[in-house]
C-alpha cells in the first residue's frame, strides 16, 4: 500500500522546500516592514480610507496589532489565496495530466485499483501542504519576537495547523476537476476558477442576503483573524473542512472508477 | 479455459463503431497477432481488455476473469503484462525510479535479465529518452514481473531492426516457457515472423481468425516484372496470378534507355513455376515482395471488410467458420490446438 504516495511524495519534496522557503521570505518581509508601517502610518485612518468591500475581501479587521497585520498580509493573501489556488491547481494536474499524456495506461496496467490511484495520488499532496507549513511558523514566531511584538507560540502553531485541512479542501476541488476533465490544462483552469470564485463568494457575500452561498466555500471555515486576534481556534470549522475533503476524494474516486480512460 | 476470451465485444462511440461484435479466443501458450490497418479498432479491443474502456456490449475475460469486474481485473493484472501503443512515463523521473515504482507494486522477478536484452539508459530522465528507449523501458516493465499473459499494442514500433529481432527471439523463447502473447500490428511481415494465429480486424469488425500460414498462402506476393518485349498475357496464365496489370506504356521510341514492358500482379502460386515461365523472355528487372496489408484485405475480405463469403473457395485452408458477417470465427482455436 501507498507505493504511489511514496513515489509521488518523494517527487514533490524539492518543490515543497522551495515553497516553504518562498513563503518564509514573504513572512519575514511582512514582519520586517510592520514596525515602520506602524510608526509612520495612522493605521485607523488608512483602514477608513479603504472601501469596505476591499477590506472584506482581504479579511482586514485591524492593523493595529501584528496579529491583525499578519492575518491579512500573510495569511489571507499567502495562505488562503496563493496556497489555496496553488494546491487546487497542482492537484488538478495529478490525474488529468497522466490521462492527457497517456501515462495512465501504464499506471493502470499494474495491479492497482482506480480508486487507489486517486487516493494515493491525493495523499501525496500532503507533502506540499505540510511542507509549506514547516518553516514559516518558525520565521513568524522568531520574527515577531525580534521586532518586539511577540505572538503566542500556540497561536502561530494553530494558524498553521488549521490551514492544513483548508489546503486539503482546496486540493480536493482540484482533484475532482482532475477526474472530470481529461485535459490537464482545462482541469487546472477550472480548479483555479472555481477556487477563486468560492473565495469571492465567501468574502463578498458576507453580510448580504446571499451569505448562505458562502457556506460551501472552504474559506469560511479557516479564519486567521480569529486565531491571531482573538486566540480562538475553530475546530468545528476544521472538521467541516475535513468532511469536505473526504467528500471531494470519494466523489473523485467514484467518478474515476466509472469513466473510460481515453 | 482460453487465455483471452472475447464475446460479442462492442464499443460504440456514437459517431464511430470502434468494435462491432468482436468474438474470438486466444489459447494459452500461443502467440496471437491482431492485425489490421491503422484505425481498425485494434487499440480499442486491447484497451477494453485492460479495463480502460468499458464495452458498450459483450464481455471479455482474461485468464478466466471478467475484465469489467474491477476485483477480478485486479487479480488477473498480477499475472498480466501490458505495453500500450505509445507507452509514456513520468518525464522528470529516471528510468530507474520508474522501474522501482513498478517493482514495488507488482514485484520484480527478472528486470536484471531483461535489462541485458533491452537496455534503456536507466540513470537518465525519461524526457531525454528517444522513442526507442521509451519502448525498451516499456518492454522491461511489461515483462519484469514474469507474467503469464502479455498484451502488446504495436510492440516493435520505435525499435530498430536489431532490437526487433532480439524482441522476436525473446518472445519466441517465452512462448516455449508457456507465455501467452497477444499483440497487435499493422505490419504483415512482423506478424508472419512471430505468430501462430492471427485475427484480422477491419473497420471495427473481425473478418477472420486463422493460422498464420493460411493467411500467408493466400496473401501472396507482389510481383513487378520488366521485360524487353511485352509478355503475352497468355504466358502468365498460371496458377496464382491475380490482378494482372500492364503498365500504360513506357515508350521505347522516345526514351533514351529502352524501358521495356512492365507487368505487376499478385502471385500466390509457386515461385519456381513463375520463374520457369519467365525464362522464355528477356527480363530486365524483377521484384517479388510482400503484398501490402491493405491489398490483402481488399482481395480477400472485400471492400467493406465484411463480405467474405464470396471467396469461399480460397478459405478451406483456414479451417474456421469464416462467415465474418456473424463474427463466428471466434472459435478459431479448434484447428490448431
Amino acid at each position: 500500500m501507498f507505493e504511489l504516495t511514496r513515489y509521488d511524495g518523494r517527487r514533490r519534496i524539492r518543490g515543497s522546500i522551495y515553497l516553504s522557503i518562498g513563503l518564509s521570505l514573504l513572512a519575514a518581509m511582512v514582519i520586517w516592514v510592520y514596525p515602520s508601517f506602524e510608526a509612520e502610518v495612522d493605521l485607523d485612518q488608512l483602514l477608513a480610507a479603504y472601501p469596505e468591500p476591499i477590506l472584506q475581501v482581504m479579511g482586514v479587521r485591524t492593523m493595529a496589532s501584528l496579529g491583525g497585520f499578519l492575518s491579512f498580509e500573510l495569511y489571507t493573501f499567502g495562505w488562503i489565496i496563493l496556497l489555496g489556488l496553488y494546491l487546487a491547481y497542482a492537484t488538478a494536474g495529478t490525474i488529468a495530466d497522466d490521462v492527457d499524456r497517456g501515462r495512465m495506461d501504464v499506471v493502470l496496467a499494474m495491479p492497482i485499483s482506480r480508486s487507489r490511484v486517486v487516493g494515493e495520488r491525493f495523499a501525496a499532496m500532503a507533502v506540499p501542504i505540510v511542507g509549506a507549513n514547516l518553516l514559516p511558523p518558525i520565521v513568524v514566531y522568531v520574527g515577531a519576537r525580534l521586532i518586539g511584538h511577540p505572538i503566542g507560540a500556540a497561536d502561530v502553531l494553530a494558524v498553521h495547523l488549521l490551514s492544513i485541512p483548508y489546503l486539503f479542501a482546496c486540493a480536493g476541488i482540484g482533484l475532482f476537476a482532475s477526474v472530470i476533465f481529461d485535459r490537464a490544462a482545462i482541469a487546472q483552469r477550472v480548479a483555479l476558477g472555481v477556487t477563486f470564485a468560492l473565495f469571492l463568494s465567501e468574502s463578498l457575500l458576507t453580510g448580504t442576503d446571499a451569505e448562505a452561498i458562502g457556506a460551501i466555500a472552504p474559506m469560511r471555515y479557516y479564519d486567521p483573524n480569529a486565531v491571531l486576534i482573538d486566540g480562538s481556534y475553530d475546530l468545528v470549522g476544521a472538521g467541516i473542512l475535513l468532511a469536505m475533503t473526504v467528500s471531494f476524494l470519494v466523489a473523485a474516486q467514484l467518478w474515476f472508477q466509472r469513466i473510460d480512460i481515453s | 479455459m482460453a487465455a483471452i476470451e472475447l464475446e460479442g465485444l462492442t464499443k460504440d462511440y456514437g459517431e464511430v463503431l470502434a468494435n462491432d461484435d468482436v468474438t474470438f479466443d486466444v489459447e494459452r501458450g500461443e502467440i496471437f497477432g491482431y492485425l489490421g490497418p491503422n484505425g481498425a479498432g485494434k487499440t480499442t479491443t486491447i484497451r477494453t481488455l485492460l479495463g480502460l474502456l468499458s464495452p458498450t456490449a459483450g464481455t471479455a475475460r482474461l485468464l478466466g476473469h471478467d475484465v469489467t469486474d474491477e476485483e477480478q481485473l485486479l487479480t488477473v493484472k498480477r499475472r498480466l503484462g501490458y505495453l500500450p501503443d505509445s507507452p509514456a512515463f513520468d518525464e522528470t523521473a529516471t528510468g530507474r525510479a520508474v522501474l522501482e515504482l513498478h517493482a514495488s507494486i507488482k514485484g520484480d522477478e527478472r528486470s536484471a535479465e531483461l535489462l541485458e536484452l533491452f537496455d534503456p539508459p536507466l540513470d537518465r530522465e525519461i524526457r531525454e529518452y528517444s522513442r526507442g528507449n521509451v519502448q525498451k523501458l516499456g518492454l522491461v516493465t511489461t515483462f519484469m514481473h514474469d507474467p503469464d499473459l502479455v498484451i502488446l499494442d504495436e510492440p516493435t514500433s520505435g525499435l530498430d531492426p536489431l532490437l526487433q529481432q532480439r524482441f522476436n527471439e525473446f518472445v519466441r523463447a517465452e512462448r516455449e516457457r508457456g507465455l501467452t502473447v497477444f499483440f497487435s500490428s499493422h505490419i504483415l511481415s512482423e506478424v508472419r515472423r512471430l505468430c501462430d494465429r492471427v485475427g484480422i480486424i477491419r473497420n471495427g469488425r473481425l473478418v477472420a481468425v486463422e493460422p498464420v500460414e493460411s493467411l500467408l498462402d493466400r496473401s501472396g506476393k507482389l510481383v513487378r516484372l520488366r521485360t524487353a518485349e511485352p509478355i503475352p498475357p497468355a504466358a502468365l496464365e498460371i496458377d496464382g496470378v491475380h490482378d494482372l496489370e500492364t503498365a500504360a506504356g513506357p515508350n521505347s521510341e522516345t526514351d533514351d534507355v529502352p524501358r521495356g514492358s512492365e507487368r505487376a500482379f499478385t502471385f500466390t502460386g509457386d515461385v519456381n513455376v513463375l520463374l520457369d515461365r519467365l525464362r522464355e523472355s528477356r527480363v530486365l528487372d524483377l521484384s517479388i515482395e510482400e503484398a501490402p496489408l491493405e491489398d490483402v484485405f481488399m482481395r480477400f475480405y472485400g471492400d467493406d471488410g465484411g463480405d467474405v463469403g464470396s471467396d469461399g473457395d480460397d478459405r478451406v485452408a483456414a479451417g474456421t467458420d469464416a462467415s465474418g458477417e456473424s463474427g463466428s470465427s471466434g472459435k478459431g482455436g479448434e484447428n490448431d490446438v
